[in-house]
């Protein structure tokens, strides 16, 4: 493992490199199905993106089909040269999986939602661009897939996280963390997920997207602040599809086999809780503050000042208020809003950082807690108009109350108040925040030119280069990619006589395999196998570098 | 009262004292500035508003319950 990390007394932090999976509301008007269309809908968006490997459609197809194919465009020919020849075993979340030799992401069916996977970053800014570029990608197919719609069918995707029928899908963070902070976290430091979880449920302010009504049995309400909030029943566990937790402690390090006796060794720190953000300040938010959060966990930093009594009570209460006044109970017996709660959070991460924990941890951590600070103080001092270009909550309740004053007639319970809250997230010329996006009333914490980049490129700064570059090169050079996964691919290269061999490449360090670290590799190989030595070489030198940065 | 009239509300202020002098005024200018600002979303929320069902775009959302 590459150790970037700071240190001090309390251990090491690694720096907070952050991944998501993201699913999509997806559905098709035009059209009857029982139990809903989503299994029609994402299979035609997925179609739509192409990726490695290729997977054929079934046993049968890949074997069987004698018959000639037709003639494939250039672009589709090599592709599909580089396709396996096997299948695997069917798994209904993890359906026509593909990784993008163009950005390092995957995108795949997960139980009938097309589901988006970002490539690893370092910085929350890379993650709002990379997500943007991502919705690009989406975009387009969503494009390709309804022109070959029957008359009278229309394929429709919401970024968003519930189909207002009592149904919810996630949008998913992943964030590196030491195997210490994760145990300490899940089940050595009561205290330490009781932190995390008051955080989380106050931050929904920053992050929320906003939605009409209740669901899940929950009280109703014209509008609450969060798409997720009233589906979190329980504190924590591993679960993601019921009984859903504030605290997921699901344990897939994907980092192959670094490090396992090591306290220091990665861990991968898994957040449901967020729900999709369209607006840069509610996609920076999920990210950024997480980021400092989970910094101060790894190096023991916790305050048990700031601890929610009963954080799934406070979440409901502070979601169904989207006029911020109600108060939640903490331990020590005082009560506080949500803003309160975030404004003692931001504290407690600028007294840090004035001690230098989030060097080399956290990139742009002053502008983070800056615009983090802006915010809060936005909303103390009622600006919501100049929250509304930041906070996908605040635009989507302007929109619709500004909607209901000019139709007098609608109210909260009016169904077209509903379509509005979904069309809001549309990726379709329909979306409402498209609409606001266009007109250049949203705010860009990012530039148009870095969201093109990453619809196009992986970060120059994780393993995500490798992969992208290893995908591209063996479409290239017609290489079947047999297996691709975060840590590692396995190719099927021809041998002596054509006798097939196989060859895995591990990626395991999410840290390595950079352009930095990898460039020169690729460009002076120009055979297939040579290239994978060389890497395979890198990644023995690297697991002897420390480069560790002492502070404090 | 709309929640934003609420959140609005210099009565109801976060910021307590600070917030109450000449808030009024700027609120309004606020207001106007937003209105004109918000009004390019007009076009899409008219198209929603426009559209031919919207009981049935309502059930055709319906999804299978994810992660």
């Amino acid at each position: 493992m590459t150790k970037r990390s700071a240190q001090n007394a309390s251990g090491f932090a690694l720096p907070k490199l952050c991944g998501a999976d993201i699913e999509l509301g997806n559905f098709i008007v035009g059209m009857e199905r029982i139990g809903g269309t989503g299994y029609d809908a994402s299979h035609a968006l997925i179609a739509e993106i192409k990726g490695l490997p290729l997977r054929p459609s079934s046993y049968f197809d890949s074997y069987w089909s004698a018959a000639p194919a037709a003639p494939k465009a250039d672009e589709d020919a090599r592709y599909e040269s580089c396709g396996p020849k096997t299948n695997s075993l069917y798994n209904p979340q993890d359906v026509s999986r593909r990784f993008l030799a163009s950005t390092g992401g995957s995108a795949y069916i997960d139980l009938n939602h097309a589901e988006l996977c970002l490539p690893e970053v370092v910085s929350a800014y890379d993650h709002l661009a990379a997500w943007h570029g991502m919705l690009t990608i989406a975009r387009t197919a969503l494009d390709s897939a309804n022109e070959d719609r029957a008359a009278g069918e229309k394929i429709h995707v919401l970024v968003n996280n519930s189909d207002g029928l009592g149904h919810s899908y996630g949008s998913h963070l992943n964030f590196l963390i030491s195997r210490r902070a994760f145990d300490e976290i899940l089940f050595r430091k009561a205290h330490y997920l009781q932190f995390l979880a008051s955080f989380q449920v106050s931050s929904i302010l920053l992050s929320g997207q906003g939605k009409v009504g209740s669901e899940n049995g929950r009280p109703d309400t014209p509008y609450q602040i969060s798409q997720r909030a009233d589906f979190f029943e329980t504190l924590q566990g591993a679960q993601t599809t019921y009984n859903r937790p504030l605290v997921n402690a699901r344990d897939e390090t994907l980092c192959g086999q670094l490090g396992n006796d090591d306290p220091s060794a990665p861990a991968r720190w898994h957040v449901i809780f967020f729900d999709s953000a369209l607006a840069h300040g509610s996609c920076l938010f999920r990210v950024g503050p997480m980021q400092l959060v989970l910094t101060l966990l790894e190096l023991g930093h916790v305050n048990s000042k700031l601890i929610l009594d009963d954080p799934l009570h406070a979440l409901q209460l502070f979601s169904h208020d989207p006029t911020l006044k109600s108060r939640a109970a903490l331990i020590n017996g005082q009560h506080m809003t949500a803003l309160e709660l975030q404004c003692a959070f931001l504290n407690e991460v600028k007294r840090h950082a004035a001690q230098g924990v989030f060097e080399g941890v956290v990139p742009r951590f002053e502008d983070i807690i800056a615009l983090w600070e802006d915010t809060l103080n936005k909303f103390v001092d009622n600006d919501l108009m100049s929250l509304a270009p930041r906070l996908d909550w605040v635009l989507k309740l302007m929109a619709i109350e500004r909607a209901m004053e000019q139709s007098p007639n609608l109210s909260w319970d009016s169904p077209q108040i509903k379509v509005i809250d979904h069309l809001y997230s549309s990726l379709d010329d329909d979306g409402l925040f498209r609409a606001y996006e266009a007109s250049g009333f949203t705010e860009q914490l990012v530039t148009p030119e870095r969201i093109a980049h990453f619809s196009t490129n992986p970060p120059s700064d994780t393993r995500a280069w490798t992969r992208t570059m290893l995908l591209r090169r063996a479409i290239e050079d017609r290489v079947e990619v047999n297996t691709v996964d975060w840590d590692r691919i396995t190719f099927r290269i021809k041998g002596r006589h054509n006798w097939p061999s196989y060859r895995t490449i591990a990626i395991a360090d999410p840290l390595g395999f950079t352009q930095a670290h990898a460039e020169s590799i690729f460009d002076e190989c120009s055979d297939f196998n040579d290239l994978l030595d060389g890497l395979e070489s890198l990644s023995v030198g690297d697991s002897t570098i420390h480069d560790t940065v002492a502070i404090n | 009262m709309r929640f934003l009239q609420r959140l609005n509300d210099p009565q109801q202020s976060h910021a307590g004292a600070d917030s109450d002098s000449g808030s009024g005024e700027r609120l309004q200018q606020i207001r106007d500035q937003g209105d004109s600002l918000l009004a390019a979303g007009d076009d899409a929320i008219q198209r929603a508003l426009a559209g031919s069902n919207s009981e049935a775009f309502l059930r055709s959302t319906r999804q299978l319950g994810g992660q």
